[in-house]
């Protein structure tokens, strides 16, 4: 069976794993639903279904952290950024995707980064790599030695 | 650099976003030596220096410049880098082919990288000639647009906006996927971020009735016909009270301050809001999901063999078609290939399928374009560099956060495993408009 998750992800508040997930870009063939996104999702939608309005769940994500085998991506970076997460730990760095230093630096706080913006008061997330970096490589090295059975020719073979 | 579709509708046009920032206005130098050559001995001259002096960081710089003045061609070529000496004395081989052809050498300067724009190219050529190839990567528009296609560009545009103003009264982003291979809209969608995607058909035609009464003053959309052409006119524009506030890739933030009405929330969706729902992630979501609904058998598969099967089954096509498919060796030829097969109806995974189907599945958005009213901000751009959009186009700069020139530009990020190519939309009445938006 192939292994389609290459990263895994959880929330904690309190001390306390609230969601957990794996990556679902191949099943769902959008390339975007990294790790990050789906942990998210379930809370959106259960803080939701709470009738918690968006000013409360603002206030819930900044009390979260968010823990993840590899350094989120551009678009995850903009993603927490957008939903005011208070840290983020992650294993190995993102040489080609990351948006928390690597590439970007979308965990830098928007009026540190665009001088321009006129302080709409988004404030940057802590952001700590390098954790279990083999382990979490490692990850990634199974993941991408078996192919991807949807990527157009020419590609790694399966 | 975009090429003017009507030269009498100077208003309408498509500008390619270069990967990269043109530094136009600083434009890096690098000093060498030149010198005046009889035509006579041009083609030997450089010949020789090619061999012993070749300008090997300079590709794009051309060794020799033509000028005419005076009705009389005058030419010049490099010698060599000057390395911030006053003659090419360090040279032996240059200096022996100065005294061969009693040269006068003579300091100037060069553009030192290749541009990357017509704009700067037009800029170092001032200085000397050197050339210009437009596409590192070869996507169609970067060259610029047939007339045929300027029409379908400015069409599906113009069909962005009515979905961006068809949203309610909020001002909102609008995105449209688009095979511009037979012109299909793969998926469309409007910001997600605080309204409910199923708000009832019926309260939304109220609320728009309603904003059509009100907005003579207030509306920010609005379609003319002129000479018969339809133009887009974004009118209202004189009012600062247009509240952009709503448009998600400008204002990704304003979330948290969005009141959420219980009539509104109203949801066939399982998010009544969702921060991170903007137009372009929700249409690469509608995109995913057609995806998988037409290519069913696929989604269970482990790999492009099944997909072989699927396309070589006897009753999938006519034997000719069929030959045809197995003909191909490689998929691309495959995915460029835009007939139309017609699954068996037992195959059919869905109504919406029906009308057309692709001959092979696409990786992703591979091939397809994505059409914005506003120029999407980093997480969308991402998003849709991974879904592998082929081209971007939008109509408005987006200030605050915009990945595709005005604060990022992801196009030119050179690590990143897919690159589109981005292209901004003019429509008439943009100027008058720009002043509002900023």
């Amino acid at each position: 069976m192939p292994l389609n998750y290459v990263t895994s992800c959880v929330i904690v508040e309190d001390g306390k794993v609230i969601s957990s997930g794996n990556n679902r870009t191949t099943e769902t063939q959008n390339a975007s639903r990294h790790a990050e996104l789906e942990v998210i999702d379930v809370l959106l939608q259960q803080w939701q279904s709470m009738g918690f309005s968006p000013l409360e769940v603002a206030e819930k994500f900044s009390k979260c952290d968010l823990y993840v085998t590899c350094e989120p991506c551009i678009r995850c970076a903009s993603a927490l950024s957008i939903l005011g997460i208070r840290d983020v730990y992650y294993g190995c760095a993102n040489d080609k995707f990351g948006g928390c230093g690597s590439i970007l630096s979308l965990h830098v706080g928007i009026s540190d980064r665009l001088p321009n913006s006129k302080g709409c008061g988004q404030k940057g997330f802590m952001c700590t790599g390098g954790i279990m970096v083999s382990k979490a490589v490692s990850l990634l090295r199974t993941f991408y030695d078996q192919g991807n059975p949807n990527a157009p020719k020419p590609h790694t073979p399966i | 650099m975009g090429k003017e579709a009507e030269p009498e509708k100077t208003r309408r046009k498509i500008f390619h976003i270069p990967e990269k920032l043109s530094t136009t206005n600083e434009l890096s130098t690098v000093e060498v030596f030149a010198t005046p050559v009889e035509p006579l001995h041009a083609n030997a001259l450089i010949r020789k220096l090619n061999q012993v002096a070749p300008l090997e960081n300079l590709r794009h710089v051309k060794r020799i410049q033509k000028k005419i003045v005076e009705g009389k061609t005058l030419l010049s070529v490099i010698l060599c880098l000057s390395n911030g000496d006053n003659t090419p004395h360090s040279m032996p081989a240059v200096l022996e082919l100065i005294h061969e052809y009693k040269l006068h050498p003579f300091p100037t300067k060069v553009a030192k990288y290749a541009a990357v724009s017509k704009e700067e190219w037009e800029e170092q050529c001032k200085l000397w000639p050197t050339s210009y190839h437009p596409p590192t990567y070869n996507i169609d528009g970067i060259g610029g647009f047939s007339e045929v296609d300027s029409q379908m560009v400015f069409k599906f545009m113009k069909d962005t906006i009515d979905l961006a103003k068809s949203d309610g009264d909020q001002v909102v982003n609008a995105a449209l996927i688009v095979d511009p291979s037979n012109r299909l809209v793969i998926a469309s969608a409007c910001d997600q971020t605080c309204l409910s995607p199923a708000a009832s058909s019926k309260s939304m035609m109220e609320s728009r009735s309603c904003t059509e009464e009100v907005g003579k003053s207030k509306v920010h959309f609005d379609v003319n016909e002129e000479e018969n052409n339809e133009i887009v006119h974004l009118n209202g524009c004189n009012s600062k009270s247009l509240l952009l506030d709503s448009v998600a890739c400008l204002h990704p933030w304003f979330w948290t301050q969005s009141q959420i009405e219980n009539s509104t929330c109203n949801s066939g969706s399982i998010y009544p809001w969702h921060p991170l729902r903007h137009a372009a992630v929700v249409a690469i979501e509608k995109a995913a999901a057609r995806d998988r609904d037409l290519f069913p058998l696929l989604e269970v598969s482990k790999g492009q063999s099944s997909l072989m099967d699927l396309l070589e089954s006897p009753c999938l096509t006519s034997p000719s078609k069929k030959q045809k498919i197995n003909d191909l060796k490689d998929k691309d030829e495959m995915l460029s290939e835009t007939s139309v097969n017609c699954l068996p109806s037992d195959k059919l995974p869905s109504e919406s399928s029906l009308n057309c189907l692709p001959s092979a599945r696409p990786y992703l958005c591979t091939g397809f374009d994505i059409y914005l009213v506003w120029e999407p901000c980093t997480m969308c751009a991402m998003a849709l560099v991974h879904q592998r959009i082929r081209r971007i186009f939008y109509a408005f700069p987006n200030p605050n956060t915009g990945a595709l020139g005005s604060v990022y530009r992801l196009q030119g990020e050179k690590s990143l495993n897919h690159h589109y190519a981005v292209f901004r939309v003019m429509l008439p009445e943009e100027v008058l408009c720009s002043c509002c938006f900023d």
